[in-house]
This record gives C-alpha cells, structure tokens and sequence, in this order.
C-alpha cells in the first residue's frame, strides 16, 4: 500500500534551556493513502503539533516529512503555501470560514486563491454530500456550527487534495452534528477514496477511523485497527493510568 | 483601573503616536497661534521703547499715515510736502530741541551688478533722508558715516550685500529725479525692525529732495523735545503753527499706529491658523474615534473579565476616558512644543515675504500652555467617549466566549438624519444662491450649507461606503483575493467610513481652494483679454512709477499701432480712498477697453469716469460735480460718464491735463503699447526691448506675462494653504495606516486561516493593499465630490467680487485621486507585511 504521507524521525522541540520541551521525539508514521486516521491522545501529548509538522504548517527541528513525494523540511514558504493550496484540505476545530464570503465562495476559496477554475462536477458532488445546496449564498453567520464545519469539510475537499488534515473537527459541535461530520467524512474516504488524518480526543469520534494513531508525551505508543469507541476508550484509560 | 489603562497604553505605542499625530498637529496650531500673537504684542513694546522723534510733523493728506513703511502700490506714492519753512517754524516753538526735516519716498531703485533693480517685486524700495540726531533717528550707521551731498549714499546693511557693494564703492540708483550713482559712504540698520525684505538708500536732506522728491520740501519734520518737555504737551503748542493739513503725532501716537496696523495686517493670520487648527482637530476625532473602537473591540475578553470578577461599568467606562486622557496629555504636550515651532516658522516665512515684525523673542505664555493642554485633553476624551460606552456594556460572559462580536448597530437612524441633513444643506444652498445679490447673506448661507453637508456626507458615509467600494472594486472581484479586499473594505462600513471622512475632509478642502483658485485664474485671464487691448505694458519693476523719459522712448516704435501712459494719483472722495488715472483721452480707449455704461468717455478738463460700483456705492451720477481730496488739496470734478469696472481696472480715471492742473507729479504708472495689425508682434517686441535697455527700473511685459505675474501672486497664497491642508491629508493617511494596523490584528485567525488553506503572503499583501486603496478612493471620491461642489457654489457667491469664471481644474482633481491611491498604498505597506507575516499556526490556535 502507498503512503499520502509519511515521517521518519520527526522532532520538535519548543524552546532551549531550562523551558526546552520536546513536543515530538522521533516519531515515524506513515498515512496510508485512502484510509481514515485518527490521532489520538491525551492534552500535551503533541498530537496537534504532529498534524502540523505533518500538514506543512509547523516546521521541524529534526526529521523528513513528506505529503505523496514531496518532501517538506526542504521547501521555501512560498512552496509550501503552494503545497498546502493544491494538496492539502484542512478543518479546523474553530474558526474555519472566511466571514465575508458565502458559503460556495468559502467552498471554493483554495481553488480561487491558485486563480484555477473549479472542477463544476466535482464541487456539485461534496455539495450534494455534505448537503448544503440550499445554503450555498449564505454567509457563515447565517449558519448553525455543523452547517459551518460541513462547509468546511465541503472546502477540504473541493480542490481534491491528497490528504485531509481534520483538527478536532467535532469540538465545538453538539452529538448529532458531530456525527453528520464525522459520518461525511467516512463517506468522503469511502466513496471518493480521500486519505483524511483527525486528531481528536474524542473515542467515539475516532470510532469513524479506519485506525487509530495514539500518542503521549510525543511518542507514538500504540495503534489499533477497525476500532470501536468501547475499544479506544479502554485504551485511552489505559495509558492514563499508566502515567499515574 | 487606572494602571490597567497605563498598561495597555504601553503595549501599542507606535500606533497611538499615529493616532495622536492629528492631535498634535491641531494643538500645535492653537499654540502656535498664541505664542505668535503674544510674541507680536511683545516686540509692540519693542516699538515704543525705540529710538524715535518725540513729535512727527507730516501732511494729512486724507489718505491714512503716509509715513513708515507701509506698502506701495500701482496708486503711486505721490509725495506729499510741507514747505521748508515749516521746518523753521516748528524749531522755534518753545520746548523743541531740534526739527529735522526729512525727506522720504518709495521708488528709489538700487541697480544690482547684473543691471536689475536687487530685491523681489513685493517689498517696497524705499529712499529717505538721513536725521543727523542719534536720540531720535531709527536708524543706526554700523559702518562707515552717513551721507553728506550729493555724491554720498548710505545702505541698509542687507542692501548692501544684496546689491554686493561695501563702503567706498559707488552704487547706481534709479530714482523719481533720474538716475544717480553715488558712493557708499556708509551701512545703516533699522533701530526696532531687523528687517522687511525692502531696500533702503539713505540721502542727506538736500539730496532726498532733489531726488526722491523731485521738487524742494520735506514730507515730513522730526522733533526732538527738550528735556522735561512732555510728547502731548509739544504737540499741542506745534500744532499752532504748523500750516492746516499738517499732522502732528506723538512718538507714543506713531507707535501705536504701528502696532495698529501690523495687528491688523496679521490678524487674517490668526483666523487662518486657527481654522486650520480646527480642521486638524476635526480630523483627529474620526482618527481617535476609530482607535478607541478598535482596542476596545480587541480588548473584549479583557474587558468581559474585568466585569467578571466584579468591575463595575463606571470603572471601565473610566478607564478608557482615563486611557484616552492620558494620551491626549501626551499629544498635547507634543503640541505645545510643536507649537514653538509653527511659531518661529511662520516668522520666519513672514520674514521671506518680506514682512516688516519687529524682532522679539518668542513668548509662551502660562495661558498658552494651559489652553492647548485643555483642548488636546478634551479633544482625545470626548473621541473616546463613545468607544467608553461600548466597552461598558461588554457583558461578563463575553470573557467565556470563542467569538464576540459586539453586536452592529443600526444605521438606519444615522442615514435618517443624513438625509435630513443633504436636505436642509441643499435648501440653503438654493437660498444662498438666490441672495446672491446679498453678499453676507448668501455666503452665510453656503457656508452653512457646506457645513451641514459635510456633516450629511460623514453620516452618510457608512452606507455609501459599502456600495462605492462595491462599485470601485468591481474589476477586482475576478479574483479570490480582490473579493475578500472588498469585503473587508464593506464589513465594518462605520470604520470604514470613519477612515475615509478623515481623508474626505482634507481633500474636500483642497479641492474646493482648487476650484477657486482655478476659478480666479481664468476670471484673471478674462479680464485682460476682455479689457487690455494692448499687445505690451511697461510697468515698474517694483510697481513704482517712472519718469516719462521712458514713454518717449518708445512712442515712436515702429509697428506700433498706438502708445498711451497712465498717471496714478490717489483719490479720496467722500472719505472713500481709490486711485485717480490719468490718461490721454485719444489714445487711451485703443489701448484699453472700457466698457460705458453711462455718459460719455470723451474727457475733458475737469471731467471724470467712474467704475460702476463706486459710482453705486457713492451713489455718483453723470453730469453731477463730485469734491474730492488729491495730493494737494481739495477740487470740484464732474462726473462724465460710469464704466463697467473689470478686475484691476477700476476707480476714477480723467484726462492728463486735468491731473497736471491738480499738480500731480510727472511719473507715470504704466505705459501700453499696442501692435499695429500688419506688424509682428516679436519685432514691435524687439525694438522695445532695445529701447527700454536703459531704464532698468522698468520690465516690458506682454499679456500673457501680465496674466502670470497676477497668477503667481495668487499662487502663493494657494500655495500656503494647500501645504497646511497636505498636512491634513498626510494625518488622515495615518489614520489609515493605524485602522488597517487594527483591522489586521483583529482579523490574524482570518488571515491565518487564509494561509492555512494556501493563500501566499504576497496575496495577503496585495489584499491588504486594495482593501486601503479602495477606502482611500472612497475618501478622495467623497472629498473631490463635496469640495467641487462647493467650490464651485463659492466661486458663484464670489462673482460679485470678480471671480466671474468658473474653472474645475480637473488635471489637479486627477492628480488628487492619484495621490489618494499612492497614500492609501504607502499607508498599506506597514500593515500589509505585518499581515504576511503572521503566524499561522499562533493565528488559527484556539485560544
């Protein structure tokens, strides 16, 4: 199986001295193209600093990462302004809609920004998926949180990027939204093969993955296959009271 | 609270000195126009305590002071004299030490090395004669002696080194009496004032009344009194033998005349400064206004949490006027001091005009101090109030909060009222216009008008606001990052109608002073064309009149069509001072086009014309004989006909003859030469410029360099008030720098987020560059819009004064909207960088 993306030795390390923290300490991963992955982990165990590193947001202190061939310790900011543009999807946890653009124009912003014209097809299909036809001329303040997180999601998709990154994406949301996300995002990996990558904390959440990363004090410590939310939460309690 | 305020005060400096920069401005102005003022009152006792004759003798002419040094003008300065024997009169009058007569009189040109007369055109070139007493003369000798006979001349010291000669050398002259060339025998200064920009040649007596006089006499007698002998007391007992038309006036008298006259001749100075201060202030509410709203915006969580653990209301809204004090404290001591500095460079710029201020050392005043710190203080507090408001009703929970977003208040009562406003500014612009007739009226009117449109348009801006920059960005929205520019521009439209009135203001200002000063130009440029037929004009070159030698010499030119000279003698009928032209009648009418309105200009003895608003104004009619006061005396002429008076040619004008029989010295003001049809202009132009070689005190000018010499007058003034006004502009483009500086920290997570997704930094660049060019067009749109309108309505209201043309000058208007978008792309360029280079992962963190 090929990876959408991978890192060998991945650290980052905050500070020098006395307030140095190591938020990644060499940590290997591979995201298998197609699958659903969820990160998991504890406050502080680095699992967003990981998404970073691995999106091109963050840079490294030491290690490669790669997203399909490219590898990104190497890149200007200019290209991976680029990288991100045309081959990344991301959905934040907060604040993930521009607020003066409608909902289509929010859609369709990465594609606008590279000046490339839309796959029409393509951008009607997330709609339809996401379902947001009939609120595609509204403003994201018009639009309940799940309306706005599936927007987002919509957004990930539209410039079919190699690989989505999904920051808690079910943070702000109440169950049944949360769930509409989440059953899309499954749909997305399903039906249109699109690799995504989560961090959540949430077991039932990471119950929608294909498998489960889990990280703590910026290791990777486990993973698991197929999970059930019963399953991860067990774990989860596991490494907690092994920390003591 | 209070050191919470301090804090946050601390934390922003560099934009609250951006924000504060149109308070400083403003308050520098007040203060600079107090220590001006108090500075000018002082040097006034600078004035009194100068050496001077203790009782003036000189010729009530009717004309107001004819001593010292006031300006010269086209009118001629016709030398009124006492006889000698006067002198001798005065000198035996009990009480009286010495009597000097003096002799004194404009138009006695030093010629420079290059064969011009030194010294700009403005200031007047003055003769006198020296008075050989130094408790009494103003004038001082540094070097050298003073002048005795004919040969002799002593110089002021900068007309010295003007004129590049030092004592020894011989000087050239052009004098009333012709030309001379003596040698300097001495340097002079002037006891009270350093200097007036003017040239002076000091004579002895004989020699000032040969010359400067051109017939025996003195123009006025300087006494000095014996001691114990009080000023008033010899006043008195000189004026009983002094003849009837003389004027007797205490040193103390002239002093204050002086004083008099150089408060009033600097007053416009004040109302102009003061006005402007006003303006500056005006502008900086809008600039504090958006700040205060900004950090309070910004501050929302801080705020909500303060209110959390118990602060009440009163104790933020306290906080933020205490902020905003503290601030306009600092502004205004800034002021102050840029106060000084207005000051001393409006002397100084006084002093290159060529105006007479007695030097004195600049004096601030505690009340100076104290006023300029009050209106920096109130100014800031009063910006800050609403923005203090809307801080205390932050709620609590809001610190709880991901996303507060104070809710957006309507705007329906603030375009109600902006309407309402449009409408009574229309209504009294259509009343204004309609009283034209009414000149105080109407221009109260306009005014009103203006303001209360200014007023509409500020009110309006928010809503118009979002559809021009709709409008203007139209060709943009192409692109992904135009659209969010302009959406940027249309979210907040109060802010951004508050950024752009500022910029409105400044240039609402200059384009309405544009369209008058175009206006004024080109009505210029029609009343030459439509009144002088003449092809050339021989003119002083100080403006002084010149003997006749000159018109002799080029009455014969060939190609000439007609030659025709103009006398100048001042006028005074009933107390009303004009000027009285005399002028062939035969050739006169070919040279210059009067248009009758009644009666006839065929002039005989005795007989004048008048310009119709004198003859309203006086209420002169044809054929009815007039009393009027000339040089020497008073004489009956009669009225023969009203002329339509045109720009510069206006008052009385009679034939030659008659001024001759009135005594009127030979010295002509102006001499026109006009082209006969079949001869070439450059040829008549020639042969005039040949024949006017020797008479350095006079320049040839053609119509054109007549229109250009008038013009450059004006464009100096234009010129001042549009530097104060580009000052205006230049803090409204601050202000812009300062709310994009804001506007960008407010929305970091946007622009994070916008990086996020891969948008490049140069896009965000470009994208915070067209959302400032877009609220500066806006500004400069609004600006442009307002200031033509009501230029234009000003140019109406001024018709009656001449300004009969009105001109848009659209090249200087194109230019406006240039600079509008260069400064709103200057001012982008600090928030833009900081705006790429934002950290993307610290901009989208939750927080």
């Amino acid at each position: 199986m090929n990876n959408a993306a991978h890192a060998i030795a991945l650290s980052k390390v905050y500070g020098s001295g006395d307030t140095r923290v190591t938020a990644l300490d060499s940590v290997d991963v591979e995201i298998e193209a197609g699958q659903f992955t969820a990160i998991m982990g504890p406050s502080g165990s680095g699992k967003s600093t990981l998404m970073h590193c691995l999106a091109g947001l963050d840079s490294l202190t030491s290690g490669q990462v790669w997203i399909g061939d490219t590898e990104l310790s190497q890149l200007t900011d200019k290209a991976l302004t680029k990288l991100r543009r045309d081959s990344v999807g991301f959905v934040f946890q907060a604040f993930n809609l521009v607020p003066t653009l409608s909902a289509l124009e929010n859609i369709t912003l990465p594609i606008d920004i590279a000046g490339r014209k839309p796959d029409q097809q393509w951008v009607d299909l997330v709609i339809d998926t996401v379902g947001l036809r009939d609120r595609l001329t509204h403003r994201p303040s018009e639009l309940s949180g799940g309306q706005q997180q599936r927007v987002a999601c919509a957004r990930a998709l539209a410039s079919r990027p190699t690989i989505v990154f999904a920051d808690e994406p079910t943070g702000n949301l109440d169950s049944r939204s949360g769930a509409e996300v989440l059953g899309f995002l499954r749909r997305s990996v399903d039906e249109f093969g699109q690799t995504i990558v989560m961090v959540t904390h949430d077991p039932n959440a990471a119950s929608y993955a294909d498998r489960v990363v889990f990280l703590a004090d910026g290791r990777i410590v486990d993973e698991m296959h197929k999970p059930t939310a019963a399953a991860v939460l067990e774990r989860m309690k596991a490494f907690e009271s092994a920390r003591g | 609270m209070f050191r919470a305020a301090l804090r946050s005060l601390r934390q922003h400096k560099l934009r609250l000195v951006l924000t504060l920069l149109a308070v400083v401005v403003g308050v520098a102005f007040v203060a600079g126009t107090y220590i001006f003022t108090d500075s000018l009152k002082q040097s006034f006792d600078a004035l009194f305590n100068a050496p001077q004759p203790d009782v003036t003798v000189s010729v009530d002419s009717g004309f107001g002071s004819s001593a010292g040094g006031g300006n010269s003008s086209s009118g001629g300065d016709q030398a009124t004299t006492l006889p000698a024997s006067t002198v001798q009169s005065v000198a035996g009058v009990p009480g009286v030490a010495a009597a000097f007569g003096v002799a004194a009189a404009d138009g006695a040109l030093v010629i420079g090395q290059d064969g011009k007369p030194i010294g700009r055109t403005g200031p007047p070139s003055r003769g006198t004669s020296w008075i050989p007493d130094q408790v009494i003369s103003s004038l001082r000798v540094t070097s050298g002696a003073p002048p005795v006979g004919p040969g002799q001349v002593a110089l002021l010291e900068a007309t010295a080194r003007a004129a590049n000669v030092s004592v020894g050398d011989t000087v050239t002259i052009e004098t009333p009496g012709g030309r001379i060339t003596p040698e300097v025998v001495g340097l002079v200064t002037r006891g009270i004032s350093g200097s007036d920009g003017g040239t002076l040649a000091v004579f002895d007596l004989p020699t000032a009344e040969k010359y400067l006089l051109g017939k025996p006499g003195v123009t006025s007698i300087a006494v000095r009194a014996q001691p114990g002998v009080s000023q008033q007391d010899l006043a008195k007992r000189i004026e009983k033998v002094v003849p009837p038309g003389s004027r007797v006036q205490t040193g103390a008298q002239r002093s204050a005349d002086i004083a008099d006259r150089l408060q009033t001749a600097f007053g416009f100075i004040n109302t102009f400064l003061l006005t402007f201060a006003f303006i500056a202030l005006f502008v900086a509410i809008f600039l504090i206004f958006n700040t205060f709203s900004m950090l309070v915006a910004q501050r929302t969580r801080e705020i909500a949490l303060l209110r959390a653990v118990g602060a009440s209301r009163g104790q933020i809204r306290r906080s933020v006027l205490a902020e905003a004090a503290v601030l306009g404290l600092i502004a205004a001591v800034l002021g102050v001091l840029g106060g000084i500095m207005v000051s001393f460079g409006l002397r100084q710029l006084l002093k290159m005009f060529g105006a007479d201020l007695p030097a004195a050392p600049l004096v601030i005043q505690p009340r100076t101090i104290v006023v300029s710190l009050v209106i920096g203080v109130l100014v800031t507090v009063i910006s800050a109030y609403l923005p203090s408001r809307r801080a205390a009703r932050v709620p609590p929970v809001a610190a709880m909060r991901d996303e507060v977003g104070l809710p957006a208040r309507d705007l329906r009562v603030r375009t109600l009222i902006g309407i309402a406003l449009l409408a009574l500014s229309a209504l009294a612009a259509y009343l204004g216009l309609h009283t034209l007739d009414n000149g105080t009226n109407a221009s109260r009117l306009i005014g009103f008008s203006a303001l209360s449109a200014l007023i509409a348009v500020i009110a309006l801006s928010p809503i118009l606001g979002k559809f021009v920059v709709g409008v203007l960005g139209f060709p943009f929205r192409r692109t992904a990052v135009g659209r969010l520019a302009i959406e940027n521009g249309r979210r907040n439209p109060r802010r951004t109608a508050a950024t752009a009135s500022a910029l409105a203001i400044g240039l609402a200002l200059m384009s309405a002073i544009g369209v008058i000063a175009a206006s004024t130009k080109a009505s210029v440029a029609a009343v030459v064309d439509d009144t002088i037929g003449a092809d050339y004009l021989v003119i002083g070159a100080k403006f002084q009149p010149f003997r006749p030698e000159v018109y002799n010499a080029v009455k014969d030119t060939p190609g000439a069509s007609a030659v025709a000279y103009v006398r100048q003698v001042p006028i005074s009928v009933k107390d009303k001072t004009s000027v009285l032209s005399g002028v062939q009648p035969d050739l006169f009418p070919l040279v210059v086009n009067l248009q009758m309105q009644e009666g006839s200009a065929a002039l005989g003895l005795g007989e004048v014309i008048v310009d119709d608003r004198t003859a309203t104004d006086l209420g002169l009619r044809v054929g009815k004989p007039i009393q009027a006061t000339l040089v020497n005396g008073s004489t009956t002429l009669v009225v023969r006909g009203i002329y339509k008076g045109a720009g510069p040619t206006i008052g009385y004008f009679t034939s030659i003859d008659t001024l001759s029989s009135v005594g009127a010295r030979e010295l002509d003001s102006a001499v026109y030469v006009r082209v006969a049809k079949d001869s070439s202009p450059d040829a008549v132009k020639a042969s005039l410029t040949s024949e006017l070689a020797p008479y350095p005190a006079v320049v040839l000018q053609d119509q054109a360099s007549l229109k250009d010499q008038i013009n450059a007058s004006f464009d100096q003034v234009f010129g001042f008030i549009y530097a104060l006004l580009a000052l205006a502009v230049i803090v409204a483009f601050l202000g812009i720098v300062n709310t994009l500086a804001l506007s960008v920290f407010e929305r970091r997570r946007e622009v994070g987020l916008l990086r996020a997704v891969g948008t490049s930094r140069s896009q965000i660049r470009r994208m915070v560059v067209l959302e400032a060019v877009l609220i500066s067009i806006f500004g400069a749109v609004l600006g442009i819009c307002l200031g033509v309108a009501y230029g234009a309505l000003l140019q109406k209201v001024l018709e009656p004064q001449g300004i009969t043309q009105l001109a848009i000058p659209f090249g200087q208007i194109g230019w406006f909207v240039v600079l509008a978008v260069v400064g709103g792309l200057v001012a982008a360029l600090w928030p833009a960088f900081t705006a790429s280079r934002l950290d993307v992962l610290k901009a989208i963190a939750s927080e």
